[in-house]
């Protein structure tokens, strides 16, 4: 085949997945047009899903796949498109780099469009170099850790970070600012821009949220998105040379492949035109001995040759090709961060000491321990959210628990009836359940309590019970009974006062989110009483 | 897309209304739909109620006759009206557990209004639980589908602060849609409710409005009724096939429900109000908003003052 076939089927194919990641993405949440056959005779709940297989590119990922089995020993469903993969890359390389990623497709395309350096100094800059040994120091240490107990792989993982990225930060930020702007509009007095407005909105939330999208410390995720971005300014893709564990853990697996970059020393004019080109500083020259496990198999040297001194081939029988350049020194420093690492985290005492009380994690969430080791820290789960409650995690699950998912009632509350995040959830940190069993078992997720020195009636500032009425449960957790207060001007009234009954509380927290009391309502969800940990409850 | 009120529109409502104003004091012709709240005539209003009593009766059959006997759905519907239903969906909940608008009745009556020969209905709600939740779950999105009704989603775009002119109420964020409708139906389901002892009609219109409504509670039945008397529906038929006996307004067990086989059709918002109060055992001067309703001259409830019917099937 020729070269610049090769290079064409891999821009179609990168676009490609690119579209269907970024297609998953959007479609990762309730649509608006859903049709249930519900009717009066109707009588048990049917549960909400979305019928898109929104787990794909985890599934296809081999870290994501390992980390949870050395983990969690949790096969995590569809890990044999990860298998599949696998076996492909013993063949064929790093093809899952240079084809399929669509963080790499992102920064290829980053690197394509605003080239770093010009001439003498690309070509420079495309020489192997030790700092491409890091990915292996964080691969040996996300995999050790998660032989410990403490699985971090989401961290670094490409699709992980990736759809963290866009859909925490890059997203719900563009929406943000289109949303204003419709909202401007549609307060306008001038007509054309109020149908304008609503026109234009119908077209755009199902992409960028139905409503305000708002995650807690998202702006950070975001401009750690951007850095990586800008490191392409250094080096092309510098992500995927020097970071990217996967990118090492299918440089591993490639040292078996039969596709090998074939030089003939005799045509090579040493142009280096091919260097200029590599994208993963592979060593592509003739002359030097081709990086395998470094290469991303994107074949621009190839189509770059204008001698024809350079091919791809597939050779049979199988030869071992050159060892992955990882060095000793970032393997141990890699064993040592592993080890260490999962010890550290466990220093605060949240698995097995105390437990913070507002970490509420979602319904459904494994205790605590099982928890981190399966949570890949993907984002999925609140992105599919309807009401925008789960909120990635700065400190409140300690070190170990950075950006795992955490409810936050003051912005949206778990509905009685939903379990969208557990059916989405790719490796099964958060277990899919059915409403019946979340209602009827039930599955509590924390308990509410009353803060009276800032409840309206307890208080003596008049009838409220705003917190009863939105109770879901049957009968109501939140009940309340008349008595008489000292109002303001120290007159008696007679108020409704809330109590909540923790035998019943689910801990849903849509008693804190309709709360009148705005930023720190009067009556707050703690995470005690949580059905997934047996030391973290109240009741006898 | 759904149409503004914009200058052009409000000055030719003004104009309408006060040249409607002159022609009915002339000819004491009444006056009824949204915009003419002080049209409210003195033309005696009426009262219907339906009730289902034999087995399987089409609840179809049933609000057809209900609507029969208050004179033909022409009297409320015209031809190339736009017609917007507030129905109560505001719990993601199934329909058999009363906690939301019975979607059997919401099909009923969208027939009946494009029959009547509406050019568009709309089905409009401010619900409580995620609004896509709702309609699918209530079987509400499923009866617009069937019916070519239009869904309106409560967007931050569709509330726009307005003038209540309410006795507690000044300005609030109001979903549009429902005040820009030729023709405004209130669709409610009757329930339990802890503070206000029961939810049914005029208690709807708190699902017709955006901004902070947790803090209506705080004055509760007067904000009820200043939003009653803003909406001004051109009827209200509350639904209580089955009303929510207790753990009201979200229930949530078959036990919590109680199976009436009722409607009650009436142009005055709070004598349906009290006759749906009747089918819970209390007496309508028992709640709040339905009492001040009576006193601030928004309905009644002396059944005698109005044009009663009774349907039975």
């Amino acid at each position: 085949m020729k070269a610049t076939h090769l290079v064409w089927i891999r821009r179609i194919s990168q676009g490609l997945f690119l579209l269907f990641f970024l297609f998953l993405l959007i479609e990762s949440r309730l649509p608006q047009d859903i049709y249930l056959r519900y009717s009066l005779v109707f009588s048990s709940d049917l549960d909400l899903r979305i019928q898109w297989p929104l787990g794909f590119f985890f599934q296809l990922d081999p870290l994501l796949w390992l980390s949870s089995l050395v983990s969690g020993h949790h096969f995590i469903t569809g890990f044999w498109w990860a298998l599949a993969l696998t076996l492909v890359t013993l063949f064929l390389g790093r093809i899952f780099c240079g084809f399929i990623c669509p963080l790499g497709t992102t920064h290829h395309v980053v690197s394509w469009v605003k080239p770093a350096l010009k001439g003498k100094r690309m070509i420079e800059a495309n020489q192997k170099s030790p700092s491409q040994r890091v990915k292996y120091l964080l691969l040996t240490s996300l995999l050790v850790g998660a032989l410990i107990g403490l699985n971090l792989a989401g961290l670094m993982d490409p699709i992980s970070l990736f759809f963290r990225s866009l859909a925490l930060a890059v997203f719900p930020g563009l929406g943000v600012g289109i949303k204003e702007i419709f909202d401007w509009m549609a307060k306008s007095d001038i007509r054309i821009l109020n149908h304008l407005s609503y026109g234009a909105e119908v077209l755009v939330s199902p992409v960028f949220g139905y409503s305000y999208q708002s995650y807690q410390s998202a702006w950070f995720i975001g401009l750690i998105f951007l850095l990586t971005l800008f490191l392409n300014r250094i080096r092309p893709r510098f992500w995927c040379r020097v970071l990217c564990p996967l990118g090492a853990l299918l440089g591993i697996f490639s040292r078996l492949s039969i596709l090998r970059l074939e030089k003939n020393h005799e045509k090579c004019t040493n142009c280096e035109l091919c260097t200029k080109n590599c994208q993963g500083a592979a060593s592509p020259i003739p002359g030097q001995q081709w990086e395998n496990a470094e290469c991303l198999m994107c074949f621009n040297c190839f189509d770059s040759c204008t001698e024809g001194a350079l091919s791809f081939q597939l050779r049979w029988p199988r030869t071992l090709n050159r060892k992955p350049d990882m060095g000793r020194r970032a393997l141990l420093t890699g064993l040592l961060a592993g080890i260490s690492i999962p010890l550290l985290g466990r220093l605060d005492g949240q698995v097995h000491k105390v437990s913070e009380p507002r970490l509420i994690r979602p319904p459904g969430s494994l205790p605590e321990k099982d928890f981190l080791r399966l949570c890949q820290r993907c984002s999925l789960c609140m992105k599919v959210c309807p009401t925008n409650v789960i909120n990635p995690t700065l400190g409140e699950a300690g070190m170990a628990g950075f950006w795992t998912p955490r409810l936050v009632m003051i912005q949206g509350y778990c509905e009685y009836t939903c379990t969208l995040c557990g059916s989405v959830c790719p490796s099964g940190a958060i277990r899919e359940i059915s409403v019946k069993e979340k209602t009827e078992r039930p599955i509590k997720i924390g308990s509410a309590y009353v803060e009276r020195g800032r409840c309206l009636p307890w208080s003596g500032n008049g009838p409220c019970i705003v917190c009863e009425e939105h109770c879901p449960t049957s009968p109501k957790a939140i009940y309340f009974s008349k008595e008489l207060v000292t109002g303001p001007d120290g007159k008696r009234i007679l108020v409704p006062l809330p109590y909540v009954d923790l035998k019943i509380c689910v801990g849903c927290g849509i008693c804190e989110y309709k709360c009148p009391v705005k930023g720190r309502p009067a009556i707050r969800i703690i995470s005690a009483g949580e059905s997934r940990s047996v030391k973290n409850q109240i009741l006898l | 897309m759904s149409h503004l009120i914009t200058r052009r529109t409000t000055l030719k409502r003004l104009l309408k209304i006060s040249g409607g104003l002159v022609l009915s004091a002339l000819t004491g012709w009444p006056l009824n739909g949204p915009g003419s709240v002080s049209a409210k005539s003195h033309k005696k209003g009426f009262i219907v109620e339906g009730l289902g009593q034999e087995e399987g009766y089409s609840l179809k059959e049933l609000t057809r006759r209900v609507f029969e006997a208050a004179g033909g759905s022409s009297r409320f519907v015209s031809r190339g009206d736009v017609v917007v239903i507030k129905p109560n969906i505001s719990w993601a909940r199934r329909p058999d557990l009363a906690a939301t608008t019975n979607p059997e009745l919401l099909e009923a009556v969208i027939e009946i209004c494009y029959e009547a020969g509406a050019k568009k209905v709309r089905i409009a709600d401010n619900t409580i639980n995620d609004p896509r939740r709702c309609f699918a779950i209530s079987g509400a999105g499923m009866v617009a589908k069937k019916t070519g009704a239009e869904l309106i989603y409560p967007r931050s775009s569709l509330m726009r602060e307005m003038k209540l002119q309410g006795n507690r109420l000044d300005a609030w964020p109001v979903f549009v849609p429902l005040v820009e409708a030729d023709r405004l139906i209130n669709l409610p389901v009757a329930k339990h409710h802890g503070l206000t002892t029961l939810t049914l009609g005029m208690k709807n219109w708190i699902g017709a409005i955006g901004g902070r409504r947790s803090a209506l509670h705080q004055d509760i039945h007067q904000s009820i009724v200043d939003l009653a008397r803003f909406f001004n529906p051109t009827f209200t038929l509350i639904d209580a096939t089955r009303i929510m006996i207790k753990n009201g307004p979200s229930g949530g067990r078959l036990s919590d429900v109680a199976t009436k086989n009722t409607l009650i059709l009436s142009d005055d918002q709070v004598a349906a109000d009290a006759k749906a109060s009747m089918l819970f055992g209390l007496t309508p001067d028992q709640i709040g908003h339905i009492f001040l309703g009576q006193r601030w001259a928004l309905g009644t409830y002396d059944f005698q003052q109005l044009d009663q019917k009774k349907v039975i099937l």
